[in-house]
């Protein structure tokens, strides 16, 4: 449970009065880089604590009380990993720091679970991307936690890879766990699960199931640029129609277009141009990158121009 | 029993690299060419070789590498995190540190000092006060590193910045300054073995025998008391 938490860094606001809780299941925490995932998921572990507000884990501190890191498991983002030690060491010696009774067997079946071989003698260093996230990801449940926190355990894994990884996630949540990965890619958090927390700017944008915070980023208003060899006759046209809000006409003869009907102006574009006699030579959106459906999500005056 | 064991033996064979062992291993070998060479039998000469050589590089040199890399490069490389989220008192991690670095530094630095010691032919009051000497810096010097590698980034700098800036210089300049230098500790107990009334003791050598065998052991435990401290309050990256 998190419950009005701040967290800043000198004069940078990182995370800005979040609350929401997590239940058994997969729960994806989305947001561009920089957005404060990391740090959120950070205090939700209790590596760092909150300038204000609170967080609980499992009703515990998780800064303060030792005995929470004995329910959650956390596969951090960066890359560091013990390079003297070989898979079979590195999940063993998780399973020692929590006082297995037997973590010579905890470890290998935590490898199995993830499907590496607990013989193999070469180091981590040895070891591809993917199969140190799935050595990250065996330390990580080696002691059974009731919470699992991924913080992108996707990045720089190749598509067979990715789904693997995918796989595991939804084995974990389906068997009662709660799992909270954290993704910068809404591809990805898509086929992470329904239910979603979406962080932009350190403030909490959105929250609840997938499908609809996905209609809402496509129902955003969009600049698109259309290259025609008639723009005025298009512009004017576009004006008097009801798909654009706002058309310009920049410096190289583009048109810009403003609109609120995405889905409308992309069907009725080429039928107009067409009508006009005019050629299209591209339809672009100048602002479809994930940070600015961020941006739209956190910026409530945005939102009420969209309705 | 078996976290601290699984701890010291990972920041072991994390620490006691094969280029790092090798190169401090040189410097002790060349110690040991420098004993024999002198080869004196003045009591002096060679406790001021053991001093020079010993206690103001070896000692400090040797230590300041394996320590402040003992948590320093694990709190660097961000593989803190899998030791500091689990279930383990941060002191435990904190004395696996310097159990391991103790582990390599010792027989790294008292067997070359203590050989060439004994090659100068100075006496057994030579060896003995640079073993003794050795050890006690060796434990002060390990507190001190292992807190800065925990307390600090980039600790090997600012370790060699205490030994040749303070200690090399700053300590260097009257007896009120050198009470703040691992140094005078164990120079002083070299000086106070080696080189009994009516020697001459070494410059600065002017701590008394109980302070100068107390102060080293107080640095070192209130060094990783203040250490797993840190630990326990710090954000982990």
């Amino acid at each position: 449970m998190v419950e009005n938490v701040s967290k800043w860094f000198g004069d940078l606001v990182a995370v800005s009065d979040i609350s929401f809780h997590v239940s058994p299941g997969v729960t994806a925490l989305l947001g561009p880089n920089g957005a404060g995932k990391s740090t959120m998921i950070r205090m939700l572990c209790g590596l760092t604590a909150p300038s204000i507000g609170r967080v609980r884990v499992l009703d515990r501190d998780p800064r303060h009380d030792l005995s929470v890191s004995r329910r959650i498991g956390i596969v951090p983002q960066q890359e560091g990993i013990f390079e003297v030690l070989t898979a079979f060491e590195f999940v063993r010696l998780a399973a020692v720091l929590h006082e297995l009774p037997d973590p010579d067997a905890a470890a290998t079946h935590a490898l199995a679970i993830v499907e590496l071989d607990p013989h193999d003698r070469r180091r981590l260093p040895t070891y591809s991307k993917g199969m140190r996230q799935r050595v990250k990801l065996a330390q990580a449940i080696v002691h059974d936690p009731a919470v699992i926190v991924l913080d992108e355990p996707l990045t720089g894994l190749d598509p067979r890879q990715r789904l693997h990884m995918i796989d595991l996630v939804h084995q974990l949540g389906a068997n009662g766990r709660a799992v909270i990965v954290s993704s910068h890619v809404l591809e990805e958090v898509e086929r992470f699960g329904s239910r979603v927390l979406v962080i932009a700017q350190g403030r909490l944008a959105a929250i609840g199931d997938f499908h609809a915070i996905r209609d809402l980023m496509d129902d955003r208003p969009l600049r698109i640029r259309v290259r025609t060899d008639k723009p005025r006759e298009l512009a004017s046209r576009l004006m008097w129609g009801d798909t654009a809000v706002g058309v310009q006409i920049d410096g190289e003869g583009n048109l810009i277009v403003d609109t609120v009907e995405v889905t409308r102006f992309r069907r009725s574009i080429a039928p107009l141009a067409q009508e006009l006699g005019a050629r299209l030579y591209e339809v672009a959106p100048l602002d479809d990158d994930l940070e600015s459906v961020f941006r739209y999500l956190v910026d409530p005056a945005a939102q009420q121009t969209r309705r | 029993m078996k976290q601290f064991t699984v701890l010291y033996s990972l920041i072991l064979r994390s620490i006691a690299t094969r280029g790092r062992v090798a190169a401090l291993g040189a410097l002790g070998l060349l110690g040991i060419l420098v004993g024999a060479l002198l080869s004196s039998d003045q009591v002096r000469d060679a406790a001021q070789f053991v001093n020079l050589f010993g206690l103001t590089m070896v000692v400090p040199l040797t230590t300041l590498v394996f320590a402040s890399a003992a948590l320093g490069d694990i709190i660097e490389d961000g593989t803190m995190v899998y030791l500091w989220f689990r279930p383990v008192p941060r002191g435990r991690i904190v004395a696996a540190a310097a159990a391991a670095t103790l582990t390599v530094v010792t027989p790294l630095v008292l067997a070359p000092l203590v050989i060439a010691a004994t090659l100068t032919g100075a006496g057994g009051d030579v060896v003995l006060g640079a073993a003794l000497s050795a050890l006690f810096g060796i434990l002060a010097y390990t507190g001190l590193f292992v807190m800065l590698g925990v307390r600090v980034r980039r600790s090997l700098g600012w370790g060699l910045l205490y030994i040749f800036i303070w200690e090399g210089f700053v300590a260097n300049a009257g007896k009120t300054a050198s009470r703040l230098a691992v140094r005078a500790y164990t120079r002083s107990i070299l000086s106070d073995i080696a080189l009994p009334a009516p020697l001459e003791p070494l410059r600065l050598a002017t701590i008394s025998p109980l302070f100068s065998y107390l102060i080293p052991a107080l640095i070192f435990v209130v060094s990783l008391a203040y250490a797993s401290w840190r630990m326990q309050h710090q954000d982990v990256a």
